[in-house]
């Protein structure tokens, strides 16, 4: 073994896993049902495809995150 | 027992072959035997003298055939000086070095000194050689309650190629009861122990076969099959798997099989049997789970301390000779304690064998499943492997995550030892997972998206899809105007707050301003509802709700009117330095009207925001 070798741990902590999951999770879903609100709400006149995009871009971030740490937080290491 | 005949012939051809080597002479050799479990390690220690006049550079050791091809270990190791004065330790490169002229039923290993023994200078070597099914189970089929025999040949005499002055060979056996042994000159037992020797002056190649036949019934676990795959995630883990199929190697049972026996006394009717296993890992090792092909085994137990982790698993039945059990265990370690990283590269540093105590692994298959993205892989093991390299695919894989596969046979606890995966890897390639998620989220909101953008009308000009449109329109329009709306109110709010600082600071001149800007905000909007009404009014899927819409904004430029008038009353009584209790007197019937239209506004705008 070589002397100089440093050990290499994980970017996040483990132990922050779990909350990091529902954290992100709840952000994500929150920003998913504005989403939706707002499809749901606008008629197709003064929807802006802009803001849809935008909203739709930032949520699927937290849910992929998200999903992410919930896979690692239950012992899927992807 | 034609292999005795064999060694008759081998002692004869011995007697031709002397000469040759016999520049070394070893003036000591003393062989200790641990028959105590099913794996023979033979330790051998003998002081090599050079007597000849030529340097000599290697050590031959030689041993019959049916031992070297069960031989699972070979390790010599050198030692300058004696007692106190012991010198340091070098370990010895071994290599098979068959002679041309040799018989096949030897087999040779030389042992590379480290530097020339000259004429007249002595070395101490220590030789451990580790063998696998060397006992014979005798009788081979035993029942349930009958003790575990077996048979162990060896002989007396090391077969060594060169002149032996004084050696010595100690058999250690479990227990202190034995069945028979070969009685030679100079042969004592006691304490579990056979100790033949010491024999002075022997010919090379001398042979002297004994025959001990002694009982035990130490765990004869022999995984014939074993696979180790250890799965790298950069995500903070180290996954192992363990495949096992174990069977009981010793004397096969025959006979019937009654767990009431067994279970009322189990050391007499069922001694050979074994019950439990013992792994040990790794510290801190996490998510532990022992289970086969129909589930979890709940018959285990694991203790741990900072140092290790021990777990004692159960099989479904006590274990039988012959008989055959396959499971599972895994588990996670924690990844700074096995990933390293040196020079840019990052490498594996874990134990090869099987954590289990005293098991002899037939086939032993390691993988090291690394990261997708792993470039430029080596493994360095410190004993001969066969390599292979493979893809396997798992959770959010593209390309497939590349697999080493290092397979060994005859595997033995002494194999133990750490060996290491380089590899390189970009810390980059960690997001990709999490890029992935992503992107399959984003889909399903683009999806959304073109859904509710699409228009999936197979008849355009159909009626009902007119008016749907046109109602669409109308829904549109109506939104607008209560946006347009909602920002009057908000003006109305700004100029009442305005009145209230004017009352506070009596600044005459800000609140002129508030209101000049307000104006022309005012003005702004109404212009732009313009058209809005205009639109609705010549919309035929808007004459239920024109009028009330119509209302709204009648009453709403109506409030706005009175508030307009109020603020110039106050502003206007400020100017002439009135007092508070004149200008509430004079506003106070303004104020009336415009709580009442505030609410009859509010109740409109409510109804239009359920249309």
């Amino acid at each position: 073994m070589v002397q100089s070798a440093k050990p290499i741990s994980s970017p996040v902590p483990d132990a922050w896993y779990p909350s990091l999951a529902v954290l992100m999770l709840a952000v994500g879903l929150v920003i998913t049902a504005s989403f939706f609100i707002y499809e749901a709400t606008s008629s197709s006149k003064s929807r802006s495809l802009a803001k849809e995009v935008v909203t739709g871009a930032v949520a699927s971030v937290f849910l992929g995150f998200g999903s992410l740490f919930l896979l690692l937080a239950s012992g899927v290491y992807v | 027992m034609g292999r005795f005949r064999f060694d008759l012939l081998l002692l004869l051809l011995a007697v031709h072959w002397g000469p040759a080597l016999s520049d070394l002479v070893i003036s000591k050799l003393d062989r200790r035997i641990d028959l105590t479990s099913q794996i023979v390690r033979m330790t051998i220690s003998l002081k090599v003298e050079n007597k000849g006049p030529d340097p000599v550079s290697k050590v031959s050791l030689t041993f019959p055939e049916h031992q070297a091809n069960n031989l699972a270990l070979l390790v010599a190791v050198s030692t300058e000086g004696k007692g106190k004065t012991r010198g340091p330790t070098t370990n010895l490169p071994i290599k098979i070095n068959q002679p041309d002229d040799s018989p096949p039923s030897l087999i040779w290993y030389a042992a590379i000194l480290p530097k020339e023994l000259v004429k007249g200078e002595s070395l101490t070597i220590d030789v451990l050689a580790v063998f696998t099914h060397t006992l014979r189970a005798f009788p081979e089929k035993i029942t349930q309650s009958e003790p575990q025999l077996f048979l162990f040949q060896e002989s007396a005499h090391f077969p060594s190629p060169y002149k032996v002055k004084s050696q010595s060979m100690t058999v250690k056996i479990p227990s202190e009861n034995i069945e028979s042994y070969t009685k030679l000159e100079n042969t004592k037992f006691s304490n579990s122990e056979i100790k033949y020797g010491p024999y002075e002056n022997l010919p090379p190649f001398s042979y002297s076969p004994v025959i001990i036949h002694f009982p035990s019934n130490k765990p004869f676990a022999v995984a014939q099959e074993l696979i180790r795959e250890i799965e790298i995630s950069h995500w903070g883990n180290v996954q192992v798997t363990e495949h096992y199929t174990v069977i009981h190697g010793g004397a096969k049972s025959t006979g019937e099989f009654s767990r009431l026996d067994f279970q009322t006394r189990p050391h007499v009717r069922g001694a050979s049997a074994f019950r439990n296993l013992l792994a040990m890992l790794p510290p801190r090792a996490h998510s532990i789970y022992y289970r086969d092909a129909i589930g979890n085994i709940s018959t285990s137990n694991i203790y741990g301390d900072s140092s290790k982790t021990l777990l004692e698993i159960e099989p479904r039945y006590p274990m039988f000779g012959g008989w055959k059990t396959s499971f599972t265990i895994g588990y996670g370690l924690p990844l700074q304690d096995f990933l390293f990283q040196s020079e840019g590269t990052r490498f594996l540093n874990i134990t090869f064998g099987s954590p289990m105590n005293d098991i002899l692994v037939e086939n032993l298959t390691v993988k090291v499943v690394l990261p997708e993205g792993s470039k430029d892989i080596s493994v360095s093991v410190p004993f001969p492997v066969k390599q292979s390299q493979e893809t396997k695919f798992s959770h959010l894989d593209i390309a497939g995550r590349p697999t080493i596969v290092v397979e060994k046979i005859n595997v033995v606890p002494e194999h133990n030892q750490y060996f290491q995966v380089h590899y390189k890897f970009s810390n980059i390639s960690l997001l990709t997972e999490p890029l992935m998620l992503i992107f399959g989220f984003f889909s399903l909101f683009v999806a959304c998206i073109i859904y509710m953008h699409a228009d999936f009308t197979i008849s355009k000009s159909s009626a009902s899809y007119l008016a749907k449109l046109q109602w669409d329109e109308v829904l549109g329009t109506i939104q607008l105007l209560q946006d347009i709306i909602n920002r009057c109110l908000l003006v109305h709010d700004k100029l009442e707050a305005s009145l209230r600082d004017l009352s506070r600071t009596g600044d005459v001149q800000a609140c002129k301003a508030v209101r000049k800007a307000a104006d022309n905000l005012l003005k702004d909007l109404s212009k732009e509802s313009k058209p809005l009404l205009s639109l609705l009014q010549s919309s035929p899927q808007a004459a239920h709700i024109f009028p009330k819409v119509e209302e709204l904004v009648v009453k709403e430029r109506d409030l706005q009117e009175k508030i307009m008038l109020k603020h110039t009353m106050v502003v206007d009584s400020y100017e002439k330095k009135s007092g508070g209790r004149d200008i509430e007197n004079r506003v106070a019937s303004i104020q009336q009207k415009i709580t009442v239209l505030k609410q009859e506004v509010d109740d409109l705008v409510e109804f239009v925001e359920d249309i």
